[in-house]
């Protein structure tokens, strides 16, 4: 999920602006956030119309880019500054960015109410309109007496601060889907909302403190957990083999396996072959991360929907054909639910297979034909195969 | 007779806001002397390291140290004042704090039905503030709604009404000026630890 912050203040050193640097570094786990300065905005005049100057469309651009936006106001005169004051009417003047935008407000200040007062007065604002911003309710991050607040790696001083500031923040990543639901087309239904794919919980087994996002996520997790591996024997239900030959077993495996956890985590998959050749393509990179940084933002609603049928377990098995692969191929890709002994569902069992071989040799074995619409009596396909076709990985 | 300084809130070429300033200017001729200042010409504020203020911001916070009152009229840019006002204000809270304890009559004027009120309560939260602290007249304000379409030719407000009521609410102002001065006279311990305030060396 991509958003913008937009620094308030056009102030040569501005606390404000530090309170983003701040977000964007430490949550960039959840979010990645691109800091955006206003220092070089012109003062709004609506008799010397410079809307087309490169700093406006600059700024018009990147705000119609993301997902959502995140203003840091400061207080100045128990308002808004006049430099982001100006900002704002030249986004409602000619071109309207944020209109139906999520907005998130932060904001910090000397006084000890911490830009309570600017605050209430940039809602008004953005609530105008020309603006038309969503702004997301409540949570009102206030960071008061802010000259007291950084260290000198203008971190946070306080803990408890940081863990509301993250709360806060993963608020308004659910808040951005919820919009996006109101916002869809009329008729379809968007259900991306009932998961967190951003994977911003964390369940028992969940390695904390590693970024998900990052391309040695597998390496750090292992040496963290100070994980077993090579010729090192691992007791199964029911045998011991060696995790070598756990791979190699998992790696003969007639069908790519891939296995997500119940906090939607990309955890694992049976990497015998490059992402080319592969009929669900992944990189080992992508080991670790979120499940909505697997795939494309346009199938979040199928991904969602079942992930929710598996969890909820109105169904143990969610099965989708993907035609992209010619006629010669039937390319199947399940989805089964795991559960552990007490039946509570613990992740998703992604397993896709070219099934063509299988009844090819069945066929052959029996001596039948396929006959009239043929291939139904495999596809346990459903009609809710549009929702989730397409629900692979994204190259 | 009264000397007062009025402020245009807007940098625009063309404002009703103007026009309404200057029908002021007329109307009242025979009580006060008003003086129309424009700050389109004022740099856009960005709290510099030396807190000096720019010429025009100078001669801006002299001009009202000189007036008996201030009167002010906004435009309405998106349930706010212009940025443009905004910055006027900064520049004297940030520098000369020539607002502090000084009479001020709001006024306004927009194009929809609202005539400027949600602007207009912005800025008496602003000017509350305690690098501003102006004494605004309380309750009162005089704003125009559907205002391109208020004036006459001559720049006159058509509607005869809102004249009486404009002659009102001038009047009170000049008594309010009359009570707030003596007032802050009489009281000059606030008035130096209003000015003493200053949200950098806090
Ligand atoms: C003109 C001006 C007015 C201010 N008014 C307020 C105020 O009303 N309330 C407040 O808490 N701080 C006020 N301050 C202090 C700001 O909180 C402080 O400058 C803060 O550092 C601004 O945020 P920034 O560092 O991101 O620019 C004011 C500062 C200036 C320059
Ligand atoms: C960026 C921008 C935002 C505006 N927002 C408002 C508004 O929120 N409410 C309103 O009544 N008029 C709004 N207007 C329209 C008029 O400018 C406004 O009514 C104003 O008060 C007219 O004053 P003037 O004639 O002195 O410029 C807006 C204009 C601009 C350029």
């Amino acid at each position: 999920m991509k958003l913008v912050g937009i620094v308030g203040s056009n102030a040569e050193f501005s606390y404000n602006r530090i309170l983003l640097n701040f977000i964007a570094k430490n949550f960039k786990k959840l979010v990645d956030v691109e800091v955006l300065d206003i220092k070089d905005v012109p003062m709004f005049n609506q008799s010397d119309d410079q809307t087309n100057s490169e700093v406006i469309q600059n700024l018009n651009n990147k705000i119609m880019q993301a997902d959502g936006v995140i203003i840091a106001t400061p207080e100045y005169n128990h308002s808004i500054t006049s430099a982001l004051q100006s900002v704002l009417e030249w986004l409602s003047f000619k071109i309207h960015p944020l209109d139906e935008k999520p907005v998130m407000i932060v904001g910090a200040s000397y006084d000890v109410q911490g830009s309570s007062r600017s605050q209430l007065h940039l809602r008004q604002i953005l609530d105008a309109p020309g603006v038309n911003a969503i702004v997301m309710p409540g949570n009102e991050f206030l960071l008061g007496e802010v000259y007291d607040a950084f260290d000198e790696d203008e971190n946070l001083k306080d803990a408890q601060t940081a863990q509301f500031l993250e709360t806060c923040i993963k608020k308004f990543i659910r808040f951005i889907n919820v919009v996006k639901v109101i916002h869809a087309p009329e008729g379809m239904q968007d259900v991306s909302d009932t998961e967190d794919l951003y994977a911003t919980g964390a369940i028992d087994t969940t390695v904390e403190g590693i970024d998900m996002s990052a391309d040695d996520w597998l390496e750090q997790a292992a040496e963290a957990t100070q994980a077993v591996e090579g010729n090192t024997y691992v007791k199964l239900n029911r045998g011991l083999l060696t995790v070598n030959q756990l791979n190699h077993f998992l790696n003969s495996m007639p069908a790519e396996l891939t296995y997500a956890d119940s906090n939607n985590q990309f955890l694992y998959y049976n990497h015998n072959m490059e992402k080319e050749d592969m009929l669900a393509g992944r990189r080992p990179e992508q080991v670790g991360s979120p499940l909505a940084e697997c795939h494309p933002e346009r199938v979040f609603s199928g991904v969602s929907w079942v992930i929710q049928q598996l969890r909820t377990g109105k169904q143990d098995v969610v099965r989708t054909q993907v035609p992209t692969h010619g006629p010669d191929k039937f390319v199947v890709h399940s989805y089964q639910a795991v559960r552990d002994d007490e039946d509570n569902y613990i992740g998703i069992n992604e397993y896709v297979q070219d099934i063509q071989p299988i009844i090819d040799w069945y066929l052959e074995q029996t001596g039948q034909q396929l006959t009239g619409g043929g291939v139904d009596a495999v596809s346990g396909a459903t009609s809710k195969v549009d929702t989730v076709a397409g629900a692979t990985v994204k190259s | 007779m009264k000397k007062f300084l009025s402020i245009l809130g807007t940098n625009s070429d063309y404002s009703t806001n103007r026009i309404l300033l200057q029908f002021i200017q007329k109307h009242f001729a025979d009580q006060a002397d008003i003086e129309i200042f424009e700050i389109k010409h004022l740099p856009a504020f960005n709290k510099p390291e030396d807190k000096t203020a720019p010429q025009e911001v100078q001669k801006l916070a002299d001009k009202i140290r000189e007036a008996d009152g201030v009167i002010i009229s906004s435009p309405e840019y998106n349930h706010s004042v212009p940025a443009i006002l905004k910055s006027t204000l900064e520049w004297l809270s940030y520098t000369n704090q020539a607002l502090i304890d000084k009479p001020v009559m709001l006024t306004g004027a927009s194009y929809g039905r609202l005539g400027s009120s949600r602007a207009q309560s912005h800025l008496r939260q602003m000017l509350d503030a305690p690098e501003l602290k102006a004494r605004i007249m309380p309750s009162s304000e005089f704003l125009i709604g559907y205002s391109l379409q208020a004036f006459d030719d001559n720049g006159t407000l058509k509607d005869q009404q809102k004249i009486e009521e404009l002659e009102q609410i001038f009047n009170d102002f000049i008594h309010f000026v009359d009570i707030t001065n003596q007032l802050v006279n009489a009281n000059e311990t606030h008035q130096k630890q209003a000015a003493n305030f200053s949200w950098e060396t806090n």
